[in-house]
C-alpha cells in the first residue's frame, strides 16, 4: 500500500473554515429572512394600493351621487306632500257622505200615518264617523204607539242591509193631545221622537260610486 | 471554535441590529401600511350602504316622478273647480244661482267657520250654513242629490228639516256644508 500524503490539508482546512463561516451563514439567513421582509411588504404595499385606488373609485362615486341623493330626497318630500295632498282630496271627494239616499229611505219608510215635524241629521265632518239623525213626528191611528213602534222597526230594517249595525231608539213616545183626522176619521195621535244612529265604518258603500274611466 | 472578544461584541451588535430591524420593519413599515389599509377597507364598506341608499332614494324619487302627472291631475281637477277670489264673494251666489236653476228661491249662505285641515295643505276649510226658508220636500230631495253630485268638493255636515205649522206643504230647511278653497 502506498503511502498518501496530503500536503495541502492546511489549505483545505482553511477552505472548509472558510466555507462554514458562521458569520457568513448568518448573513445569508438574515438576508434571505430580509428578502422575505421585503417581498411580503411589497406585497402589503400592491394591495394598499389596490384598496386605496378603490376608496378613491368608491369616494368619487358617493361624491357624485350624494347631490343627487340630496336633490332626490328634497323633491321626494315635495312629491310626497303633493301625492299625500292628492291623496286626501281624492278621499274625501270619493268617500263623503251622501244624504240624498238617506232623505230617499226616509222617505220610502214613512208611511201615510207619521207626519214627520222635524228631521235633524247630523254627521261629523272629523273623528268617529257617525250619521245620526233625530226625527220628531206624530203617528196617527186606532193604536198611534204601535204606529211609531212600527215606524222605528221599519227605520232600522230599511237601512240595516246597507249600514251594518243600525240603531233606531225613542227618545220619547207620547199620546197626542188631540185626535186628528185620518181618511174621514178621527183618529188618537202620538208624538214620538226616534234618534237613529247610521255607523259609517266603510263610507264609499253609502256613496255613489263615482263612474270608472274606461281605459 | 472559539470567538474572540471582539467577535462576540460584533455578534452582539449584529442581534441587537436584527432585532432593531425587525422593530423597525413591523411597528414602522408594515403596521401602519395595514393599518391604513385596514382603515381604507373600512371606509369602503361603510360608504357602501351609503351610496346604496343614496341609489335606492334616487330610484324612489324617479318613481314618485313618475306617478307625479297623475297626481297633479286630481290637484289641478281640484283647483279647476275652486274659482279665484275670496270664498265669501263667490261660493253665496254659487249657492243661490245652483238652487235657482232647481227652482228654490231665496236661498241665504252665511259662512259660519274657517278652518284649516293638516291633511290638505294648500287648502282651507270653510263652514257654510245655508238655508233654505221655503221649500217643498221632494223638490229639495231631488236639489240635494244635484248638490251632492255636482260639487264634489262640497261635503255636507248636517241637514236640518223642520215643517212649516202655517203652510204644511212647505218646509224650513238648514244645510251646513262645508267646502275647500284655496289658501
Amino acid at each position: 500500500m502506498a503511502l498518501h500524503l496530503n500536503l495541502y490539508h492546511e489549505i483545505q482546512k482553511t477552505k472548509a473554515l472558510k466555507r462554514r463561516d458562521p458569520l457568513k451563514i448568518s448573513m445569508f439567513i438574515l438576508g434571505s429572512i430580509a428578502a422575505c421582509f421585503a417581498l411580503y411588504y411589497f406585497f402589503q404595499l400592491l394591495n394598499y394600493h389596490g384598496v386605496a385606488e378603490e376608496l378613491d373609485k368608491v369616494k368619487t362615486q358617493n361624491d357624485k351621487i350624494a347631490p343627487l341623493a340630496k336633490a332626490a330626497k328634497k323633491r321626494e318630500d315635495v312629491l310626497t306632500i303633493r301625492k299625500k295632498s292628492s291623496d286626501a282630496l281624492a278621499d274625501r271627494i270619493e268617500n263623503r257622505f251622501y244624504w240624498a239616499p238617506i232623505l230617499e229611505q226616509f222617505l220610502k219608510t214613512v208611511p201615510r200615518n207619521v207626519q214627520i215635524t222635524r228631521f235633524n241629521g247630523d254627521v261629523p265632518p272629523d273623528g268617529l264617523r257617525r250619521c245620526t239623525i233625530i226625527l220628531d213626528g206624530l203617528a196617527a191611528g186606532t193604536d198611534a204607539r204601535k204606529v211609531a213602534e212600527d215606524l222605528r222597526t221599519a227605520i232600522a230594517d230599511a237601512f240595516n242591509p246597507k249600514y251594518k249595525g243600525v240603531t233606531s231608539t225613542f227618545r220619547t213616545l207620547e199620546d197626542g193631545i188631540e185626535p186628528v183626522v185620518f181618511d174621514g176619521k178621527p183618529v188618537p195621535t202620538a208624538t214620538f221622537s226616534i234618534v237613529v244612529q247610521i255607523p259609517l265604518v266603510d263610507a264609499s258603500a253609502s256613496a255613489t260610486p263615482p263612474p270608472r274611466k274606461r281605459k | 471554535m472559539k470567538l474572540g472578544k471582539e467577535e462576540i461584541q460584533k455578534i452582539v451588535l449584529g442581534v441587537l441590529l436584527f432585532f432593531g430591524l425587525v422593530y423597525s420593519y413591523f411597528n414602522l413599515l408594515l403596521g401602519p401600511l395595514v393599518a391604513h389599509t385596514e382603515l381604507n377597507r373600512r371606509s369602503i364598506n361603510g360608504l357602501q350602504p351609503v351610496i346604496d341608499a343614496n341609489k335606492a332614494q334616487i330610484a324612489r324619487t324617479k318613481e314618485l316622478e313618475a306617478q307625479a302627472p297623475k297626481v297633479q291631475m286630481v290637484v289641478r281637477q281640484v283647483n279647476a273647480m275652486i274659482p279665484e277670489g275670496a270664498p265669501v264673494a263667490w261660493f253665496p251666489t254659487r249657492m243661490a244661482e245652483f238652487f235657482k236653476r232647481q227652482g228654490i228661491d231665496h236661498v241665504t249662505t252665511r259662512l259660519n267657520s274657517e278652518s284649516a285641515d293638516g291633511r290638505y295643505k294648500a287648502y282651507r276649510k270653510l263652514t257654510w250654513g245655508v238655508d233654505v226658508p221655503k221649500v217643498e220636500f221632494l223638490h229639495f230631495a231631488s236639489a240635494l242629490a244635484a248638490l251632492e253630485n255636482e260639487e264634489p268638493l262640497i261635503e255636507i255636515n248636517s241637514v236640518q228639516i223642520d215643517a212649516s205649522r202655517d203652510e204644511v206643504d212647505t218646509q224650513h230647511i238648514l244645510i251646513t256644508l262645508n267646502n275647500l278653497v284655496r289658501k
